[in-house]
């Protein structure tokens, strides 16, 4: 194993052998990433309906199912439609705390089980339980960090409460978001991580991020597009109005 | 690809390519269809040619401070909780990953699709440590299965057909089933789920990984890249050193234009950034992450004729445009690379020798540098690959004779003349419908896989004259 000075050093020493093809230039990062941040905040204020109808128009082609609900206390009748149309029994979640609603009075009054991780739990049972459970679950339920509305894709950032495998062992994935969670551009989720990046105690509460665009997908066979090949066969998105 | 398969000079390995009909269908019919999806999906993005203008940049400015982009990068790593392994070659890198399942009793590893462990074989380096490895990308889970290689680098079971695909599945999986691609692809789901849960170590590769954060970034559409980054106890990533960018802003614009160019999407199934093993709180996780930074005779090029294919992201596109990957696909390159950017690839990873016969397989169309989403000019080092073969006397004599020979005839008018009417006279036995087949000699291992114009009975500059 090379140590890491030689290794370095190497490199150096190449780098400093030529100029270069050209002149070039990285792609500038924002000199104020917060202030960016909040410019493409301020400005999604007002345009939020048209990155919603964009949203919805790529999010349904990559084969996304949208719902729009006036509030959140709406959403666990979307969730009791989803599992009956699918037979479906078993719920994964998120910390209600996280999602903002508490699904579980709704669901198990309608005979289905649910288990929602619980931010703080994080001790070796905990975990051994949560994975049987999240693997076991037919339908899993999280929020959307951000939703970008120029692929259909669904932004999530894992930390406590909010499992990565949620959104990822289920049959079926279901994501719950609001109007602030919309931006237009990949540009602008580009702000959104930089400014997420010079704010630690967010940043540094999860350690994964996920674009999902659709469901898991493969073409491996014969170029036969299938679904569901590892990850959810099914993506939902619930766009609740009430802000 | 192993060195038995490799003794079968590349001529003979794309002779057998070309009687193979089901996998010249299945080529055609694959290239063609990623195509046309790039090009839809390229026609509805005007901005897509400024972004691949800057993705270049962003990958030459990175090139002329790579050894501070990897500074960044190490230390950004470590400071989340990762750690950092240097390796100078292919040797090393399997080292530093066999030592971590010897250390750590790693007994299965769930990988997800790289190239790069592919380049130091890592798979058989596992096997015969007593790790086994498990490819869980579709496509790699059928080639590991079946034994073979990828012949593609996005679509690696290309060559394959379903009724294959069944047979080698009811063998290996114990059961009967149907030569039904939906069916077939259910039946990996739930062999490999149970891998995903069991596997003590996961190994992915890294399509990017972003200095100012310390993050590496993985594209996949299946969801495999995150079960193997999100379940098993210990990541490791491989990564070639070229694969750093400085900046979150820098990898958008890669993103714009990488599924694109692979597959016509606007963005694959999914976009994995993994930073650091799991923070304290969360769930689920590694509770160990380890980067290998691999050189592995990449850092030569930065000052050499290769510089350019560092900006490689892998995208596939090059392939499917190419008369000549589109007609013997991957396995007959015999390298883990194919296809035009395979060629020069090969050379930086395996030297120039390596390469002597592929150099040559290139019609030197552009095809190539057209689709490329970072506008690596291919046919360019092809040449001067093909120059410093003959210069350093790596080419067969019998060609650089010839060569040299060709080169004195066209710098003299009169000689040129000459040979025009002595080659109209003695090309005669050989001319069959206009074309010349099967010389004779030295030019004999010409015309073995293709054929030449033949002289004609009156030449361009004679019929002038008489215009005149």
């Amino acid at each position: 194993m090379t140590a890491r000075a030689e290794f370095l050093d190497r490199i150096r020493r190449e780098v400093a052998r030529t100029p270069g093809l050209f002149g070039a230039a990285t792609a500038p990062r924002p000199a104020q990433p917060a202030a960016a941040a909040e410019t493409v905040r301020r400005e999604l204020a007002e345009r939020w309906p048209q990155a919603l109808d964009r949203f919805r128009l790529e999010f349904e082609r990559v084969a996304g199912v949208f719902h729009r609900v006036a509030d959140l206390g709406a959403v666990p009748d979307i969730l009791v439609r989803i599992a009956r149309e699918r037979g479906a029994g078993r719920f994964v979640t998120w910390d209600p705390g996280v999602l903002g609603f508490d699904a579980a009075p709704v669901l198990t009054r309608e005979g289905l089980t649910v288990v929602a991780a619980r931010a703080g739990q994080e001790d070796e049972a905990s975990r051994q339980r949560h994975r049987a459970d999240a693997a076991a679950a037919q339908i899993g339920v999280t929020g959307a960090d951000l939703v970008l509305a120029e692929t259909g894709t669904l932004v999530l950032l894992s930390g406590s409460g909010r499992p990565r495998s949620t959104s990822l062992l289920p049959d079926v994935h279901v994501a719950v978001f609001g109007r602030d969670r919309l931006v237009e551009t990949l540009e602008q989720v580009g702000i959104v991580l930089e400014s997420l990046h010079v704010d630690p105690p967010r940043s540094m509460s999860g350690a994964m991020i996920n674009f999902i665009t659709g469901p898991s997908r493969t073409a491996d066979i014969e170029l036969t597009l299938t679904r569901g090949v590892h990850g959810p066969k099914e993506v939902h998105a619930i766009f609740v109005e009430a802000p | 690809m192993s060195d038995a398969a490799l003794r079968v000079p590349f001529p003979e390995r794309a002779g057998a390519a070309l009687k193979d009909a089901f996998l010249q269908e299945a080529l055609t019919i694959a290239t063609t269809k990623f195509i046309d999806l790039r090009k839809e999906s390229f026609a509805g993005f005007p901005q897509g040619e400024a972004l691949r203008d800057r993705a270049r940049a962003i990958k030459e400015a990175t090139l002329q401070h790579l050894d501070t982009h990897l500074e960044r990068l190490a230390d950004n790593v470590e400071r989340v909780g990762g750690t950092v392994h240097w390796a100078t070659s292919a040797d090393e890198a399997r080292e530093i990953v066999l030592r971590l399942c010897r250390d750590r009793g790693v007994r299965m590893a769930v990988k997800s699709k790289s190239m790069a462990t592919e380049e130091i074989d890592l798979n058989e380096a596992l096997e015969h440590a007593g790790v086994t490895p498990v490819e869980t990308d579709l496509g790699e889970y059928i080639i590991q299965l079946a034994h073979e290689k990828p012949s593609h680098i996005i679509a690696p079971a290309i060559h394959k057909t379903k009724g294959q695909v069944a047979e080698l599945f009811s063998r290996e999986l114990h059961g009967e089933f149907p030569a039904d691609p939906e069916i077939l692809t259910a039946v990996a789901r739930r062999a490999l789920r149970e891998k995903f849960l069991q596997a003590d170590m996961g190994i992915t590769g890294a399509n990017f990984a972003v200095a100012d954060t310390g993050t590496i970034v993985l594209v996949t559409n299946e969801g495999n890249g995150r079960m193997v980054t999100s379940l098993p106890r210990i990541h490791v990533a491989l990564m070639g050193i070229e694969k750093v960018i400085p900046s979150m802003t820098d990898l958008m614009v890669f993103l714009a234009i990488l599924a694109r160019s692979a597959t016509g999407q606007k963005l694959s199934s999914y976009t994995t950034l993994v930073r650091g093993p799991r923070r304290p709180g969360e769930l689920e996780g590694p509770e160990e992450l380890h980067l290998v930074l691999l050189d592995n005779g990449r850092s030569r090029q930065i000052a050499s004729t290769l510089r350019e294919a560092l900006y490689c992201l892998r995208c596939g596109a090059c392939l499917n445009v190419c008369p000549v990957y589109r007609q013997i696909g991957g396995h007959a390159y015999g390298h883990t690379y194919p296809g035009p950017i395979g060629i020069l690839l090969t050379a930086m990873l395996k030297g120039d020798r390596s390469v002597r016969d592929l150099a040559h397989a290139s019609s030197l169309c552009g095809a190539c540098k057209d689709v490329c989403p970072v506008r690596i000019d291919i046919p360019r080092m092809l040449i001067e690959l093909r120059e410093h073969l003959d210069r350093e006397k790596i080419a067969p004599w019998t060609e650089r004779a010839v060569f040299r020979l060709f080169r004195r005839l066209l710098l003299s008018p009169a000689a040129f003349r000459l040979s025009v009417r002595a080659g109209r006279w003695l090309q005669r036995p050989f001319v069959h419908a206009g074309r010349l087949r099967g010389l004779p000699l030295l030019f004999g291992s010409w015309t073995r896989t293709r054929d030449l114009p033949a002289v004609a009975s009156r030449t361009f500059r004679e019929q002038w004259k008489d215009l005149r």
